[in-house]
């Protein structure tokens, strides 16, 4: 039997996505630019002298500090970064729950100008990193552990409500709409049709929360708030790099558990070990529930929290004088020109440091995700060691990273484009692993099954799929590289960071105010540009 | 032969041979064990007890390019599901012979596609070449179930094997879609396997039809000898 059909139609050219060429050569030119800024192409900047300290360094990662006194410091010094961490985070979900409702896009609807205005809002507290907030918080309510909590908490809380109302938004509507014809109303629409697709990110971005404040709460220890950060600062002054890396190692530990807690609760969430004819609740999940609850209230004990500093007088009135000093903000020439100039530097710095992380996490990913099926060992033992050493770069807050390529970079731009480059690799191969993970497997297994060589299967059946998590999550990251870049300036690597640091240290609350305000103009610009360029890739 | 899941037997005591030439039509309903049959004939699946030979081969026993070079010579059709959504749909065909492409040319296509005459052709075949510098995603499920096809028509394998191939075509594309794998397994001199929850269509385009009830063979005759109502008794006859 024959079956006639319509003649062939006209075959039509290849039509380029030219949005997405021009972001992409557009992106190009700003890395060489960046490039030639951090004088990689021209100029000195290695440092051979410092190489012998690197290797001294390098080799005391194979013999830590393991005497029993020093373990006593290390376990009382992990005891107080994790409650810092868990109040922090806990502070920062219940936030950021509220501030997504906020500035979700859903909330909004067609008006653009308020959801605009309350995202804009967000990136005031979202701008200043937690080493800002912590230095300015020590300045408002001296040593008290409320530094800690709420140099998190706010910062963090910001950033979560921006995720949270995105993964929210993000959430394909054909659910929602589908309860909203039918006359449901708005909020039980969104319960039914926005919250339960969102939940399983929701959940896992809470958790990968409360792993990146552990290592806020590192950074804060290293300007003072006592801890893990603090002890790996005592340690590294005194050049004792065996007890470096015991901190270091204590610190993966926490973020292991962290990571390996949170896994797990994920996969409970996505495969519920239900029955279908009885409601009953998962005890695994209900044990994490009250785990956390518990581990919150421990934290609040241990640490000593009283709610009764926030309002005291002493407090109102160092907020007034700080708020009297700080205003007008700095704006003499010279100056100005000073920030500009450190503000093009933190921009290169984060822009190498992303394409360095990128590139490094598109590389490492296939090796980094966790392999469906059963594989031949070697390949489980590389990605043992791949996820590994992801994590001890993680894990090792980004200014301690700058010191120790200080020991053979020359200060400048390079240092700590690369110290937060390493850092960021750490965080974006493993985000990127778990979006290869959850790729359908499918189109890679068809590619398998007709023969297709490994690389062609990777390059067809993952890549086009991935493409898109990967450089969302990279541009991301770039948001936070920019924050981070404070972190980094802190100790000599230039940028905004250091220009910071210098007018905080001589009380100069003015030209504080002035990089303040170029700090949170700065990232709001990267984040525009992040946002268009995302909404490019969709 | 058998295969379980688990503790869940997906096939028990299957023994089967498919000639050179022949189309066979695995009918059943859901949950029979089909896509598993057809799972293990391409290798995707491993036996729990006996063998599987494919063109006279042992899949579990074979590794890297052996393996490789045995699957390039076995096609399947998974409906539209082993497709690529965020791929253009040359890119989505050409697929089917990356077995054949070295890694720098596939990467290359991914850039500059490679080979676009025969990729038309093959759409032209299932109707769609004006759709191949589309994004797959935006294809309809019959659209994309004809891209798998296409994809098909570039490995041209030796032995088809096709799960559903027509579940979201109408009749006439259907019957096209059919003869076109008929076609291939002419051509390649092989034969075909594929799992049709349509009887009639079993009928017309099959020489062989295979019945499979809760993982067991319950029919297995030529396609000449059987009538309509034989292959709705397989429908019937629930555990």
């Amino acid at each position: 039997m024959t079956t006639v059909l319509p003649a062939p139609v006209a075959v039509p050219a290849l039509q380029r996505v030219r949005a997405r060429w021009a972001w992409g050569l557009g992106a190009v030119a700003v890395l060489a630019w960046s490039l030639v800024g951090a004088k990689l192409l021209s100029g000195n900047v290695v440092n051979p002298a410092g190489s012998a300290q690197f290797g001294r360094f390098a080799s005391a990662a194979l013999s830590p500090a393991l005497d029993r006194p020093f373990l006593g410091v290390l376990a009382s010094s992990v005891l107080i970064t994790v409650a810092y961490a868990a109040l922090g985070a806990a502070l920062a979900v219940a936030l950021g729950a509220l501030g997504a409702v906020a500035v979700a896009r859903t909330t909004w609807g067609r008006r653009r100008l308020g959801w605009a205005l309350s995202r804009g809002v967000l990136a005031v507290p979202r701008g200043l990193h937690e080493a800002v907030w912590g230095l300015l918080l020590v300045n408002l309510l001296g040593l008290d552990p409320w530094v800690g909590v709420l140099a998190i908490g706010i910062p963090y809380g910001a950033v979560t409500a921006k995720v949270f109302a995105d993964l929210v938004d993000e959430v394909p509507r054909g659910g929602q709409e589908a309860l909203l014809a039918t006359g449901v109303g708005r909020l039980p629409a969104a319960l039914y049709g926005l919250l339960p697709p969102a939940s399983g990110g929701l959940l896992a971005y809470s958790f990968y929360r409360l792993e990146c404040a552990i290592r806020s709460a590192v950074v804060l220890g290293l300007i003072g708030a006592g801890g893990l950060g603090y002890q790996l600062s005592l340690s590294f002054s005194a050049l004792r790099w065996d007890e470096v890396w015991s901190a270091v190692y204590a610190l993966s530990a926490l973020c292991v558990l962290a990571v390996v807690a949170g896994r797990a609760v994920r996969r409970r969430l996505a495969a519920p070990r239900s029955s279908a004819d009885r409601l009953r609740r998962d005890p695994a999940l209900t044990a994490a529930v009250l785990v956390t609850l518990a581990g919150v209230a421990w934290s609040w004990w241990y640490l000593a929290v009283s709610p009764a500093t926030l309002v005291s007088d002493r407090t109102g009135q160092q907020l007034a004088y700080v708020l009297r000093a700080a205003w007008p903000p700095d704006t003499d020439g010279p100056f100005l020109r000073e920030v500009g100039t450190a503000a093009v530097d933190t921009v290169q710095m984060s822009v190498i440091a992303i394409a360095l992380a990128t590139v490094g996490a598109v590389l490492l990913a296939g090796v980094a995700a966790s392999p469906a099926g059963r594989v031949s060992l070697p390949r489980r033992l590389a990605g043992i060691a791949v996820r590994l050493a992801l994590l001890v770069l993680r894990a090792v807050p980004p200014p301690v990273w700058a010191l120790v390529l200080l020991f053979v970079l020359l200060p400048g731009v390079l240092p700590g484009a690369l110290a937060l480059g390493v850092y960021t690799l750490g965080v974006l191969g493993r985000l990127a692993a778990e979006a290869t993970e959850e790729l359908d497997p499918r189109p890679r297994d068809a590619l398998a099954a007709l023969g297709a060589r490994p690389v062609a299967g990777w390059l067809y059946g993952v890549l086009p799929a991935a493409t898109g998590p990967v450089l969302a999550f990279a541009l991301y990251r770039w948001e936070v590289a920019i924050r981070d870049t404070v972190l980094v300036g802190l100790l000599g690597a230039g940028g905004l960071g250091a220009l910071l640091a210098s007018r905080l240290a001589r009380f100069d609350w003015g030209a504080v105010t002035t990089v303040l305000v170029a700090l949170v103009l700065l990232t709001v610009a990267v984040d525009l540009v992040s946002a268009r360029a995302r909404a490019a890739l969709r | 032969m058998e295969v379980r899941f688990g503790g869940a037997a997906a096939l028990t005591g299957i023994d089967l041979t498919v000639a050179a030439g022949e189309r066979v039509a695995v009918i059943g309903p859901s949950g029979a064990g089909k896509s598993t049959l057809l799972a293990l004939a391409n290798g995707s699946v491993a036996p729990t007890a006996g063998t599987v030979q494919v063109l006279g081969a042992v899949p579990a026993a074979l590794r890297g390019r052996a393996l490789r070079q045995l699957r390039s010579r076995v096609g399947t059709v998974h409906q539209h599901l082993e497709l690529v959504g965020q791929l253009r749909v040359v890119h989505n065909v050409n697929a089917g012979r990356l077995s054949s492409w070295s890694a720098g040319r596939a990467a290359w296509s991914l850039l500059r596609p490679q080979g676009v005459p025969e990729v038309l052709d093959a759409l032209g075949a299932v109707g769609l070449a004006d759709r191949v510098f589309e994004r797959t995603d935006r294809l309809s499920g019959g659209q994309r179930q004809r891209v798998a096809v296409a994809r098909l028509l570039v490995q041209r394998p030796e032995l088809v094997l096709a799960d559903e191939p027509a579940s979201a075509l109408d009749p006439v594309l259907t019957d096209r879609v059919l003869e076109l794998l008929a076609g291939l397994v002419t051509e390649g001199g092989g034969g075909m396997v594929a799992s049709l929850h349509d009887p009639a269509l079993a009928l017309r385009h099959c020489t062989r039809v295979v019945g499979l009830v809760a993982g067991r063979v319950v029919l297995d005759a030529p396609a000449s000898a059987l009538t309509l109502a034989d292959l709705a008794g397989v429908y019937g006859a629930r555990r």
